[in-house]
């Protein structure tokens, strides 16, 4: 990996996004994309579906033309760059393993293209079918494989090629919930073994919070956010970001400002001075609480209400609270003990609090604005 | 009761039909073979008849001591095979075009291409006759390959089947920096085998079999194709060596039928790709 280095001590950012438009036809699906991944990181895509993530990372590929703008790699601009000659690796979602050829064939495929000696190609792939596990696989063709042993065999065919750039398109949607567990660490082990610039996309929050170290939420073709898992589930940049990230997801009320106070369905609240600071001269503002910072209250709650609707999950117990407003919310506790008959409401602590402009979504935090 | 005994009614009608279908298909096969294997007292006798008795294969020696049959094998091989290879060869890279590069006015030049099917073979055979003259190959096999070395009908069912393949696959060559003619041979290809192999096929019976061409280029006797030779046979004896004919006639058919026979399955799996009922 001695690429990697060099690029390392020539540039921080591996890939610049600049301006970047896509555009089918009149249909605009990329706007104005800025947008830079640093050398060795582990970008995250995150986003619904149709918003545009997988096609940022097939503009990367080279498989997306560039309608305008600028995409640099390694401080060059390769917009006409044809994919073959941008030294990427990738893993697709359907592995896209080739079925004619063996577990071997195919992790070698890339390199007896590139004319590596017999002896390199050989050393190469054995160091990475080692590390994946796949050792006795050479010889099976692919249709005989797991999909857990298909999706291996598609890392190693890119850890192969030992590029400085990796792309992974869903890589683990097609694997049942236990494996892809596994293959989360995994994959993360391996990047840390070789640290190229990953870029994955995904639109599994869990996936996105365990394997990154920062995430680009997305939605509608516009990057909403880019931070790391920590900032992007506590400071959420807007209410789309907030109600994306976390199962459930983030509790967004409306609140009215009366006298320095906050009123939450008939509920009167008093802000802490730093949230006064952020409510400014607003009449209206958005009130946003993660469900497992609320905490059931028995007696005199902060926000009033009754319970509707508990599910249990074995580790956790979520209900559905009734604002007398008609609002609801959702409270999580992890005491199974906790008996929600008797509940009048939720406690919180104010520094678990996010507050949105009414009118942007945008966090207040970072002053009301998009 | 009543749906029932229609059902049992209709199952048996089905199965007559079918049955009238197959006897009409077979009986011009059994037929030939059944003559062939009969003296000609037998031909004249029991021409109906489906059983030769005593079969005698004195047509067969007959045809293969006083019958140039080898060179009519060899030239009808020779034209089949070319055609067969030329028409293979330009099916997939035409539809390797049409499936895997973006280019303008493609979707029309394809409908175009189509269109060729419509053009029934009596429109194309004078201008075609008024070519093969001034190219100067009337009566060589050649003049004979010449309009048959493409076939849309092959490059409309290669693009179906390649359209089969997913794109990722080309993808990941393509990343793997494999040139359009690697991916071509190196994964596209292998993938589509069997079809090849089929419309292959399907070229060379067709070619084997096709009369109506050679018989307005080739005059020279020794430069016919087997369908043409069969002809000028009957003709020649007069028509009366009935058995002898119809020893021709079944080694003639012999090839493609064993060539169909072994490789069936890749032809009817080509067709069901190509959404085409055969």
């Amino acid at each position: 990996m001695e690429e990697i280095k060099n690029v390392e001590q020539t540039n921080e950012y591996s890939i610049i996004f600049s301006n970047v438009q896509k555009a089918y036809g009149k249909t605009v699906v990329i706007e104005d994309l800025n947008l830079e991944i640093k050398q060795g990181e582990r970008l995250i895509l995150l986003g619904p579906s149709g918003c545009g993530k997988t096609t940022t990372l097939r503009m990367i590929a080279g498989f997306e033309e560039i309608t305008a703008g600028d995409l640099f790699m390694d401080g060059r601009q390769v917009n006409n760059v044809p994919p073959g000659e941008r030294n990427i690796a990738m893993v697709f979602q359907s592995y896209a393993l080739f079925p004619h050829m063996t577990v071997w064939e195919n992790i070698t495929f890339g390199l007896k293209l590139q004319k590596l000696p017999e002896e390199e190609i050989t050393r190469r792939a054995k160091e990475a079918m080692e590390i994946l596990h796949l050792e006795g696989y050479e010889n099976k063709k692919t249709h005989e494989l797991s999909g857990g042993q298909k999706q291996r065999v598609a890392l190693c065919r890119a850890l192969v090629k030992q590029s400085p750039y990796f792309l992974l398109d869903e890589p683990l949607s097609n694997l049942d919930a236990k494996l892809r567990q596994k293959a989360r660490t995994e994959l993360v082990k391996l990047h840390e073994m070789f640290k190229p610039t990953m870029v994955y996309v995904t639109h599994d929050q869990i996936e996105a919070m365990t394997v990154a170290h920062r995430i680009a939420v997305m939605n509608q073709g516009r990057i909403q956010q880019i931070d790391t898992p920590y900032n992007i589930y506590h400071h959420p940049a807007n209410t789309f970001v907030a109600g994306f990230i976390g199962s459930p997801a983030m509790n967004i009320l409306e609140a009215q400002v009366l006298n320095n106070c906050l009123v939450v369905g008939d509920s009167v609240l008093k802000p802490s001075s730093a949230l006064l600071e952020q409510i400014g001269s607003r009449k209206k503002v958005l009130f946003g609480l993660r469900p497992e910072a609320c905490a059931p209250a028995f007696g005199d709650a902060m926000i009033k209400g009754r319970v509707d609707f508990v599910e249990n999950t074995g580790n956790l117990q979520t209900a559905t609270l009734r604002l007398p407003d008609g609002a609801s919310m959702y409270v999580q506790d992890s005491h199974q003990d906790t008996s929600f008959a008797a509940c009048a409401g939720v406690d919180f602590a104010w520094d678990k609090v996010c507050l949105f402009d009414e009118e942007t979504g945008a966090n207040l935090e970072q002053g009301g604005k998009q | 009761m009543k749906t029932k005994l229609a059902s049992w009614q209709e199952e048996w009608g089905y199965h007559l039909l079918l049955l009238v279908a197959v006897f009409l298909m077979l009986w011009p096969i059994v037929f030939m073979l059944s003559t062939s294997l009969k003296d000609l007292n037998q031909v004249f006798e029991s021409t109906l008849n489906p059983l030769p008795f005593p079969p005698t294969f004195d047509n067969y020696t007959n045809v293969l001591e006083n019958f140039p049959l080898l060179t009519y094998i060899w030239n009808t091989f020779f034209i089949a095979i070319v055609v067969t290879m030329s028409k293979a060869l330009t099916s997939v890279l035409a539809a390797f075009g049409f499936v895997y590069y973006d280019f303008k006015y493609k979707e029309t030049i394809f409908n175009g291409m189509l269109l060729t099917f419509f053009i029934p073979i009596t429109v194309l055979i004078m201008p075609n006759y008024l070519l093969m003259a001034k190219l100067g190959l009337l009566d060589t096999p050649y003049g004979v390959m010449l309009p048959s070395l493409v076939d849309g009908m092959g490059v409309f069912l290669m693009r179906q089947t390649m359209r089969g393949i997913p794109k990722p696959l080309l993808e990941a060559a393509i990343l793997d920096g494999a040139t359009p003619w690697q991916i071509l041979r190196k994964v596209v290809l292998p993938l589509i085998k069997p079809s090849v192999l089929a419309i292959s096929i399907l070229f060379f019976i067709n070619s084997w079999n096709e009369y109506f061409w050679p018989l307005l280029i080739l005059q020279d006797k020794h430069n016919l194709t087997l369908p043409l030779a069969l002809q000028m046979f009957i003709s020649a004896e007069g028509g009366s060596e009935w058995g002898v004919a119809m020893a021709v006639a079944t080694l003639t058919s012999l090839p493609p039928l064993v060539l169909y026979g072994f490789c069936q399955k890749f032809i009817i799996n080509t067709f069901m790709q190509a959404g085409v009922k055969g």
